[in-house]
């Protein structure tokens, strides 16, 4: 099969942050692939949780703006791949939002806010959230 | 009885016990069985979506070393999560030898996985090796006239390569409710995510999304929500709002079952194989109602 080549149209390799370099590398995925279509916006189930749409922090990367650091819409993707099987681009976001998470958990730091662990749940909730959230 | 080597997963021997006992049942009115896996380990639970964290996927391939052993090429799961897991893990180190060789290097007390596990979710077997048609024949107590909505969520579907069914419009859980004579309640949330393991970090996600999916599931006059997931099951039951109860005018809310129970119902298990008395809003009642004992 033939190389795509699919966003190196965009890309200023000079002017390209560390770490977008590294949410590329983490990921697997190419961020200028995305043509901000907005599909990943528009299907995402978690969307009033976050505070950057996830077409936003695919834009913030492309412009390698460091606010999407800061961003809390990681912590609350649930990689339910909702966005991941509409991307005509074939973008992974959910795999975008795990390399952000892990640049932050990679240090020892943690996202998981819980208080108290809720009678009943199950043990999948639990080790998936400490897997997903905590370093 | 056609023996099918089985992979449990934690849930299935507890919260989610009627799960597993009947789809046991159910697949012994078949003519199958499910051969647990000796000395199954976690299946991982969530699929790493890094690019360099191969430790994740050791649990998954101790698990297909268990099956190799058996001289085995297939293995069933039932949690939704589980099959996702493997499923996932297996494609991870079938794309690349290099991982696997590295996993294998890193796994010295075990012997080599040598690859070609195929897994599966007991849906498809149900569809694509029992098939519906068979199981129809089977049935004793046909559920007519009861309203059933399947909630699909994630694991079951996405990515595509793993999908068991078409990602936006599935059809095999509504095709095995109507071979045993329910009415499939359609919905356009039955594929969205239940808040998953949010549920422990941000609740009110979870409560958020619960009331969309069971608020719409109620709205068009659903008895029943199907599962094939203990967490999806376990949001869908503790997360349903007062306002979703009163939507659909019973104050105890929508039971939510497992596509096995209902199956294993249909086919006239006795009821004390069903596992119902796990379930946080009892579906007898509607059962005996619509169905009858
Ligand atoms: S769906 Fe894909 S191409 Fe469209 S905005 Fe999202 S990431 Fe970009
Ligand atoms: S994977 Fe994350 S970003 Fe994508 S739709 Fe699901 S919650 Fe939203």
């Amino acid at each position: 099969m033939a190389e795509v080549i699919k966003g190196d149209a965009l890309r200023i390799p000079s002017r390209e942050p560390e770490f977008v370099r590294r949410v590329e590398e983490l990921s697997g995925e190419d961020v200028f692939a995305c043509y901000q279509c907005g599909k990943c916006s528009a299907g995402c189930p978690f969307t009033t949780g976050m505070d950057l749409l996830p077409a936003e922090v695919l834009r913030l990367l492309q412009l390698g703006d460091e606010r999407v650091l800061e961003s809390r819409s990681p912590w609350v993707c649930a990689s339910c791949l909702a966005c991941e099987v509409r991307c005509p681009k074939g973008v992974d976001i959910a795999k975008v939002m795990e390399a952000l998470r892990l640049l932050v958990l990679r240090k020892g730091e943690t996202g998981l806010t819980w208080r108290e662990i809720p009678p009943g749940v199950p043990q999948i909730a639990l080790v998936g959230a400490t897997r997903k959230l905590t370093p | 009885m056609t023996r099918i080597p089985y992979f449990p997963g934690c849930a299935l021997k507890d919260q989610a016990a009627g799960f597993e006992r009947a789809a046991r049942a159910a697949l012994e009115k078949l003519g199958w069985e499910l051969a647990e896996l000796p000395r199954w380990n976690c299946c991982g639970t969530v699929y790493s979506l890094s690019s360099d964290d191969l430790m994740r996927h050791v649990a998954p391939v101790r698990n297909f070393i268990r099956v190799q052993e058996l001289g085995e090429e297939k293995l069933v799961a039932l949690c939704a999560m589980c099959y996702n897991t493997l499923r996932r893990s297996s494609l991870f180190v079938a794309e690349d030898p290099e991982r696997l060789r590295r996993i294998n290097a890193f796994m010295d007390e075990e012997p080599d996985y040598e690859g070609g596990v195929e897994v599966l979710h007991l849906l498809q077997l149900l569809r694509d090796e029992i098939g519906y048609e068979e199981i129809e024949a089977k049935v004793e107590r046909p559920l007519y006239g009861l309203r059933v909505a399947p909630y699909y969520g994630c694991m079951l579907l996405r990515p595509r390569e793993v999908g068991i069914d078409d990602p936006d419009r599935p059809e095999v859980m509504e095709l095995l409710f109507e071979y045993l004579g329910a009415e499939a309640v359609d919905s356009p949330h039955k594929v969205e995510c239940c808040g998953a393991y949010q549920t422990v970090s941000n609740p009110w996600i979870a409560r958020e999304r619960v009331r969309e999916i069971v608020g719409a599931a109620a709205r068009r006059g659903a008895d029943l929500i199907v599962t094939s997931c203990p967490l999806c099951t376990y949001n869908l039951e503790q997360h349903q709002l007062p306002n979703t109860r009163e939507e659909k005018g019973a104050r105890n809310g929508i039971p939510v079952i497992y596509f096995t129970q209902l199956l294993a119902f249909a086919l006239g298990v006795q009821d004390e194989e069903l596992g119902f008395e796990g379930a946080a809003i009892d579906p007898r009642p509607v059962l005996a109602q619509r169905v009858g004992g």
